[in-house]
């Protein structure tokens, strides 16, 4: 077969039909899931893939090679593939509470390729609720493990598998139907991929896969050369700590280029950590997670597929927080996760700030409510909070928005009408977005109520290292977290990564998350927009004034004259804006970039 | 009998038809839109129809009017200011909108996101709280929301919503606040959340109230505006506005709830391919609306329009119940363009609108569109029948070529690959709305309409396998046709979340019998004869936790036998039938939902004449070589008018009319049936699976 065979409209069609089926995925999971987790917050994420396990479309990477390998390619019609184990995976997915399944998709007895979905489950047993302990020291401690498993054989369900999933679950129905919905969504894309493959012909669906990626490695190949020098460019930022007292931990990126190939290499990154943050990161979804960095940063016109992996070498140094040696604790490893994104976004910042992006609120905050009801029913809120999106070139960040893709937040009716809880307010915080030409977004503030004796857990990061400016742009707001006893006045300061607090009905949960970073001079920033922000309480007067220079009357009117006369002082006392603002760090820690 | 009057305002074009009951004789007209005041152009065209038909402005009795006021300004963002009241604590809930930011990874980098609908400086928080089983938490604050009230009233705002937390479990609150703000600032038209979409979930409650309102004050002032150019044309006709579930709702109900009109437009068409359904019997259609910058698609069951409980305006969601029509960015004037790195061919959503257009209409336009690929092709002909202008056929190959160029291709190759490329955007419309609801297309037929829509019908229906392809009579019009067969509808809805042992049918029964006198109550207020009343019953229903209810049909006779098992059982078949899954968990009841109908005599249309002996080559206007599958074919261009009843006709073929061109393809037939449409087989196939 020649690449003459496929004619490039068909190919666009391929493309296009195979993005809708992807799409069609998330509606699937989304409309049948039980758990708010996947279903009001979208946290589950599809793809669909060639023969050879290449994703061709679909956000996130593809580990479906390690899983045939074990199976010894011993894969039929009717099998639909479980696990979530990450080390017995390769570190397809993360930590054990993400459900993978994945199934081979047959035309007419012809492996076609596999669609796959992995989604967060509200607990896997282990020892707290939510599956998720922040203090945490080996995956021992995190729930069940399942290495890759046929949940189908030939169609038939093992049900023994099921049960021994299920056994191991505080929430047993919302797992299965959560896991229902998963598969209900492989078979979806199964479906349509068959129908393409009747449509155009199997060879020529099977080729256009090729060409798909054939295409995106070409065009990434144009990015790496305008993007990536030849010179190494570093960067280093920080987790706050890993749950059981240590850190900071440092992460550090340096990215080259060799030739045509893109070296991203995590030298000089600590080792992994006594708790759960390490992230254990399949070398693929590495590199996937720089492709789509370059392709949304640079050109948001190419097809997100894995085409371009052989572009890409990874050095993850082993018995480090991104290659941890088995059975370190993986639990709470979204901080590491996001740092990953934000040493990226820096150390690709440095060859062109004015197309990079700050940092954001740096994780994904967490919010555990458990314990029984007036009539002793069981029950167990997991909530994802979210924070300051960071400044960007194409304009300001956004409040108390999502950084992770198509997640919302659940609605407050929803969390009071099935939980004993009341959220007093929720709203952004003032001063926690970065200031610069376009500000960093804030985070937000949401007061929990709880109305039963229960016990709460919380995960969050930044609260020690801010998140930072880049092109000019200032450090945005870190995080924190207070309780409020019923009866008491003062609230009481607590940390951002515990377990099983015990809680009382009355007592109130004060969580914080942080801002991010802003984008550009905030000298520059129009003194209208400032007094905006100020008028909407995003901004305070004294931020204004000495942050972006910009005086405003009582009436959060701009003072014109006032304003140039501070901004020419600020400037001055300035100098040229720096590339990057990293705010107060604790002592003994610098953040670099060089 | 009566005489009705349909008007459907376009961007471009303000279509109206005139029907008369005691003739059943119908009678069109088209006058250029006015935009800065839609009613100018529908007074000139109530003008010309009174003189083309005879029939005196003041003797119509209905008029029914597909208004657009409310989507353009939500589009285009002109609304009104809105001022918005809620409980404190929670004044972010549009700023915030949710938190939700577009895939894929990084989505964000390149998301614009709009100002909310009601600023923040025109929020304000109330001091009040109602918990999820509506007892009160925080007394309502008097004195700070009087205080509230004043302040934000008096700052210039327009209209104001007041949207507070679960107020659709207990309104007191948004009620005992509307009072004071009628008190204080009579004139400020107020939406209670709890009286326009008395469901949970905050935000859309807050942002479909609020949307409301910031379309209310244009729709009220149109809606003046018009009453007195018609008195001022003495016309006595009773004014109806058609809604976005294709209803018909009365001008007064409009002015108070205009959000109902958010998708009015489209319904039109919608309501005419579920006519054409009852008529011909093709009982199952896609509806294919294909206009200059987008193409609205839905489906007809059984001859009934699909309903859906939201929309999108923009960025902005509505929850609202509209006919569910699937819209997306590929139409006439759809902008091809190549990808610098990947070389990628990509048409569309960009348009080039009516103005500077496609190249070939020489109004400027300089890049290649859908439209200037059929005429590459030869598809559209050089001079549009009846129309005055003359196409730009060498511009519009020349604009395709400069794309052929880009990826190796010739103009031919490149003007098919646009066309396939939005057809493709297209198909997959249409699958959204069969195939990915267990709906299996070839056992739907497909009608087209709109501008381009009998263009390019024939080769969606090549793919999907959806045959017939209906071409109407005039697909033009097709909209006001359906404003004039329009029925009076009306939906009436109580939230009642209840699961387990709370779940009875007792109160659901009695709920029934409620919302049934609530309906009939409505419908005798619009005038609806008691022979024309009709009610509906629908509960949403899902499994306990689950997010999104299933709403499935609750028969009069499930009410009288008390067999809620009966409804039970069929939502776990819709459910399994939709999502290939039924669970063993509780079901749990979300709402209510009772529909009051009054029907609308359908209209008459008389067949046009001719036999089956009636020769197709007397309608042939010339021959034009037209590319087909890599060859030029030298092929018969017809004059619609002029075929008869019985006619058929081989492909390919071009066939011409006043207001739209439909392509013919190769190994097709197209007979003209007693109806005057124009039914599209292939020639080897022939009945539908119904």
């Amino acid at each position: 077969m020649t690449s003459q065979e496929v004619d490039p409209i068909t190919l666009d069609i391929i493309e296009n039909a195979l993005k809708s089926a992807r799409f069609e995925m998330d509606e699937v999971v989304r409309r049948i899931s039980l758990s708010p987790v996947i279903r009001e917050q979208h946290d589950e994420f599809p793809m669909i893939c060639n023969e050879r396990g290449q994703m061709v479309v679909g956000q996130f990477g593809s580990y479906i090679p390690e899983v045939l390998q074990k199976f010894d390619h011993q894969v039929n019609d009717g099998d639909v593939f479980i696990w979530n184990d990450p080390y017995a995976s390769k570190g397809s997915i993360s930590h054990v509470n993400d459900w993978c399944v994945m199934m081979p998709i047959y035309h007419e007895e012809t492996l076609v390729g596999f669609s796959s979905i992995f989604g967060h489950m509200i607990d896997v047993g282990g020892k707290v609720p939510g599956s998720m302990p922040a203090d945490s020291r080996t995956i021992w401690e995190e729930g069940l493990r399942v290495p890759p498993v046929k949940i189908f054989d030939k169609g038939v369900l093992n049900e023994g598998v099921l049960d021994i999933m299920l056994n191991n679950s505080r929430t047993p129905d919302t797992n299965r139907s959560d896991m229902m919905a998963l598969i209900a969504g492989t078979r979806a894309a199964a479906t349509r991929v068959g129908e393409i493959c009747d449509r155009f012909g199997r060879d020529v669906y099977m080729q256009a896969c090729d060409l798909l990626l054939a295409r995106t490695r070409q065009a990434m190949q144009v990015l790496i050369h305008k993007y990536i020098p030849e010179e190494p460019v570093s960067f280093t930022d920080y987790v706050d700590d890993d749950g059981r007292g240590n850190g900071p931990f440092k992460m550090t990126l340096s990215i080259y280029r060799r030739g045509d190939i893109a070296v991203f290499d995590w030298t000089g990154t600590d080792d992994q950590a006594e708790g759960p943050i390490n992230f254990h990161i399949h070398e693929g979804l590495c590199k996937l997670f720089f492709g789509v960095y370059m392709i949304m940063a640079f050109d948001p016109d190419i097809l997100f597929n894995e085409g371009f992996y052989d572009l890409f070498e990874i050095v993850l140094p082993e018995g480090s927080l991104l290659n941890p040696r088995f059975p370190a604790a993986l639990g709470n490893r979204l901080n590491t996760h996001t740092r990953f994104f934000d040493c990226q976004a820096g150390a690709l910042g440095q060859q062109a700030p004015h197309l990079s992006m700050a940092a954001g609120y740096g994780t994904s905050p967490h919010f555990i409510f458990t314990g029984h009801d007036k009539n002793d029913k069981y029950f167990q809120l997991v909530e994802l909070l979210f924070g300051g999106v960071p400044g960007r070139p194409r304009g300001d960040g956004f409040d108390g928005a999502s950084w992770w893709p198509l997640f919302s937040a659940t609605p407050i009716e929803y969390i009071e009408n099935y939980y004993p809880v009341m959220i007093d307010s929720y709203r952004p915080i003032r001063d926690t977005g970065g200031p610069g030409l376009h500000r960093g977004g804030c985070g937000i503030e949401k007061i929990y109520r709880v109305l039963a004796a229960g016990e709460i857990s919380i995960h969050d990061d930044r609260e020690t290292i801010p998140p930072w400016g880049i092109n000019g742009g200032m450090y945005g707001g870190t995080s924190e977290k207070y309780i409020l006893r019923v009866g008491q006045d003062e609230p009481e300061r607590i940390p951002s990564k515990f377990d099983n607090l015990k809680v009382q009905p009355g007592d109130k949960i004060i969580y914080r998350t942080a801002g991010s970073g802003g984008w550009g001079d905030p000298y520059e920033r129009p003194a209208a927009e400032v007094a905006r922000d100020a008028r909407h309480d995003l901004v305070s007067r004294e931020m204004a004034e000495e942050r972006y220079g910009v005086v405003l009357d009582d009436t959060s009117q701009v003072d014109e004259s006032a304003t140039e006369a501070a901004r020419e002082k600020l400037r001055k006392a300035r100098g040229p804006a720096p590339k990057f603002d990293f705010g107060p760090l604790p002592q003994g820690i610098m953040a670099a970039a060089d | 009998m009566a005489i009705r009057l349909g008007i459907d305002v376009g961007g471009t074009f303000t279509d109206l038809l005139l029907y008369d009951d005691a003739t059943e004789r119908s009678f069109r007209a088209k006058t250029p839109s006015t935009p800065e005041d839609q009613s100018i152009g529908v007074i000139d065209g109530i003008r010309q129809i009174s003189e083309i038909s005879g029939v005196k402005p003041a003797d119509i009795d209905l008029i029914l009017h597909g208004a657009t006021v409310a989507t353009n300004a939500v589009l285009e963002g002109k609304g009104a200011r809105v001022g918005l009241l809620t409980t404190k604590g929670f004044e972010y809930t549009l700023h915030l909108a949710k938190s939700w930011t577009p895939g894929p990874l990084f989505g964000w980098i390149i998301m614009d996101k709009p100002e909310p609908l009601a600023r923040l400086d025109d929020t304000k928080g109330i001091v009040e709280r109602i918990d999820a089983r509506g007892g009160v938490d925080t007394q309502l604050d008097i004195a700070q929301a009087t205080e509230a009230i004043k302040d934000l009233c008096g700052s210039g705002i327009e209209a104001l919503t007041i949207s507070l937390l679960h107020s659709y479990a207990n309104p007191d609150h948004e009620r005992v606040l509307k009072k004071i703000v009628a008190e204080h600032f009579p004139d400020i038209p107020v939406s209670l959340s709890s009286d326009i979409l008395p469901e949970f979930r905050e935000y859309d409650r807050a942002i479909t109230t609020v949307m409301n309102d910031y379309v209310r004050p244009i729709m009220h002032n149109y809606l003046s505006q018009f009453a007195s150019r018609l008195d001022q044309e003495n016309i006595k006709a009773r004014l109806h506005i058609v809604r976005s579930d294709g209803g018909l709702m009365s001008a007064e109900a409009a002015s108070e709830r205009p959000v109902h009109t958010i998708l009015s437009g489209p319904a039109g068409g919608v309501t005419s391919t579920a006519i054409i359904a009852r008529k011909t019997g093709v009982n199952k259609l896609l509806a294919f609306d294909m206009g200059g910058t987008s193409t609205d698609v839905s489906v007809i069951l059984d001859g009934e329009p699909t309903v859906a409980r939201s929309t999108e305006v923009g960025y902005f969601p509505a929850k609202v119940p509209t006919l569910d029509i699937r819209s997306v960015g590929a139409g006439g004037g759809s902008i091809a363009n190549v990808s610098e790195l990947t070389k990628s061919l990509r048409v569309g959503p960009a348009s080039a609108g009516a103005k500077p257009g496609p190249v070939a209409y020489g109004k400027g336009g300089t890049q290649a569109t859908v439209s200037d690929a059929n005429v590459t092709l030869g598809y559209l002909p050089a001079k549009l029948l009846g129309g005055e202008m003359t196409l730009n056929v060498d511009g519009a190959r020349a604009a395709v070529a400069k794309i052929g160029t880009a990826i190796g291709l010739d103009a031919e190759a490149a003007a098919q690959g646009i066309l396939d490329i939005a057809n493709e955007t297209m198909l997959g419309a249409l699958r959204l709305v069969t195939v990915q609801r267990g709906l299996d297309p070839r056992e739907f037929g497909i009608v087209a309409f709109g501008g381009a829509g009998p263009l390019h019908a024939n080769a969606m229906a090549a793919v999907l396998g959806c045959y017939p392809v209906i071409v109407p009579p005039n697909p033009g019009v097709l909209s006001a046709l359906g404003f004039v067969q329009s029925e009076f509808k009306n939906e009436f809805v109580q939230t009642l979340i209840r699961s387990g042992d709370e779940f009875k049918a007792d109160e659901l029964w009695s709920h029934c019998r409620r919302l049934q006198k609530l309906a009939g109550d409505w419908l005798d207020e619009e005038s609806v004869a008691p022979g024309d009343q009709s009610v509906r019953y629908t509960i949403d229903l899902r499994y306990e936790q689950q997010g999104f209810e299933v709403t499935v049909d609750l028969p009069q006779k499930a009410i009288d036998d008390d067999d809620l098992e009966r409804v039970l059982s069929s939502f776990h078949d819709l459910h399994d039938r939709m999502y290939g899954v039924r669970f063993d968990v509780p079901v749990e009841l979300v709402a209510l939902r009772v529909v009051a109908i009054g029907a609308m005599p359908a209209l008459i249309e008389k067949a046009p004449a001719g036999g089956a002996d009636a020769n197709p080559d007397d309608a042939i206007i010339e021959h034009h070589p037209t590319y087909f599958r890599g060859t030029w074919v030298d092929t018969p261009n017809y004059d619609r008018e002029k075929l008869t009843q019985g006619t058929t006709i081989q492909g390919p073929a071009i066939i011409r009319q006043y207001d739209t061109t439909t392509l013919l393809l190769p190994d097709h037939r197209a007979e003209v049936d007693q109806f005057g449409n124009l039914v599209i087989w292939p020639t080897d196939g022939g009945k539908n699976n119904d």
